[in-house]
């Protein structure tokens, strides 16, 4: 397994995803909200797609590359380069953050979405978010920063 | 594959079920990673008999991508499927084994009459997909089984998939509805199948409100009789969710929006006033 571009070598198959990169490794970015897929708080990058990594035992993912919010930048499109600095920056403008707690996975999510599609309409942000719970915003703030985000 | 010692190990797809309910305290002593199998089929493959074969240990964002513009009942019932982030894990053969009755993915696979294929230290099998939905979270797999494939019908005329719920995301079908059927080219319905979860204890298709509607024209009269007779035809609970008597006015409801976008498209002909 590769985790930020690093050769790893995990001895338990069994563990969480999210367990093994937070404790083993000290990843903290992911956090574990709820543990059932329900929040989005622990979201990481499997192969580029987005996952909970609560959801996902390590072994796995045993040939997978993962990605998490501490490196995104290097799961950056081709054709966009400084996407994830450009998308952390817009948040941060916006005031989106309130406690935090959620923008490390929700922000895999936002990047996922934007390497697609840098122009969403809110509608797609919003489906593009339906994975990530933020419980102190209402969102508005949040949607209105990757709008922001520009080429 | 993940370590399996002695014992029965339980097989392992996506993940998005068992390891939830893992962490909720159930014993998991060993799993079978389904998901690393070597040899494993590609996520859609024609058969040549003109069915389509959909992996059923493939995440079904992958499955959908991979159908292109084939099977639009599957695809609607997996773009409304809890989140991105369990698309990208969870899988076809996940959500029968789980068998819950409100499982998004069932209603389009028994509207088709798919077939489950299984595998097995005994050997494959094919069962019926009714067949194989015994009750809720009970199925017909032994022990040492797992769910390989689903083979169904690539249908050329109408299907969909719609359900209500709390809300849009990650939410539990309060009663969910998959429909195929084809316009006739003299404006009438032919070959009407129609599958509603969440309404009884597996998901059901329901054959008289189907017979309701087959070899008629859609108007709304005969979407509002077929309604009727579809909530007749299942047998809710009442639970957190909805009540019985909910579900089965949203179930009618379900199929009546579904129709309407037809009704209007028939030829005109005055023989046909409806007098129902």
């Amino acid at each position: 397994m590769r985790v930020n571009g690093t050769t790893v070598h995990p001895d338990d198959p069994a563990a969480r995803l999210l367990d093994y990169l937070r404790d083993d490794l000290g990843l903290r970015a992911a956090k574990e909200g709820c543990g059932m897929g329900e929040c989005g708080s622990c979201t990481v990058l499997v192969d580029g797609r987005p996952v909970c990594s609560c959801l996902v035992l390590v072994g796995q993912v045993a040939d997978g590359q993962v990605v998490t919010a501490e490196s995104l930048g290097d799961n950056d499109p081709a054709d966009q380069p400084g996407l994830a600095d450009r998308l952390r920056e817009s948040l941060v403008t916006a005031h989106a953050p309130q406690c935090g707690f959620c923008i490390p996975g929700l922000i895999v999510s936002a990047h996922a979405l934007l390497s697609e599609n840098l122009q969403p309409t809110d509608e797609q942000i919003c489906c593009g978010l339906e994975g990530n719970l933020c419980r102190c915003t209402g969102y508005r703030s949040i949607v209105g920063a990757i709008r922001a985000v520009q080429p | 594959m993940l370590a399996a010692p002695a014992g029965s190990p339980l097989p392992l797809a996506g993940g998005t079920d068992l390891l939830v309910q893992r962490r909720a305290g159930r014993a998991v002593p060993a799993m079978v990673d389904l998901t690393s199998l070597r040899g494993a089929p590609p996520p859609v493959r024609a058969l040549p008999d003109g069915r389509l074969r959909l992996s059923a240990t493939t995440p079904i964002a992958v499955v959908a991508a991979d159908l292109g513009d084939r099977l639009p009942g599957v695809r609607a019932a997996i773009a409304v499927f809890a989140s991105l982030q369990i698309r990208n894990r969870a899988t076809i053969g996940g959500n029968l084994g789980t068998a819950s009755p409100s499982g998004d993915l069932m209603p389009p696979l028994v509207a088709a009459d798919a077939t489950v294929r299984l595998r097995g230290a005994s050997g494959p099998r094919q069962v019926a997909i009714t067949e194989f939905l015994l009750g809720p979270r009970r199925v017909d797999l032994r022990a040492g089984e797992w769910i390989e494939a689903v083979d169904l019908r690539d249908h050329a005329g109408e299907q969909g998939f719609r359900k209500i719920g709390g809300r849009r995301a990650l939410t539990i079908a309060v009663v969910n509805l998959a429909w195929q059927w084809t316009l006739a080219p003299d404006g009438r319905l032919r070959d009407v199948r129609l599958a509603v979860g969440a309404a009884a204890p597996t998901v059901i298709r329901c054959p008289r409100a189907e017979r309701v509607l087959d070899g008629q024209r859609p108007t709304r009269a005969i979407a509002e009789r077929a309604a009727s007779t579809l909530s007749d035809e299942l047998s809710p609970i009442d639970d957190l969710r909805g009540s019985a008597d909910y579900r089965r006015a949203a179930a009618g409801g379900l199929l009546i929006e579904a129709l309407l976008p037809l009704v209007g498209t028939a030829p005109a002909t005055t023989d046909e006033r409806d007098t129902s």
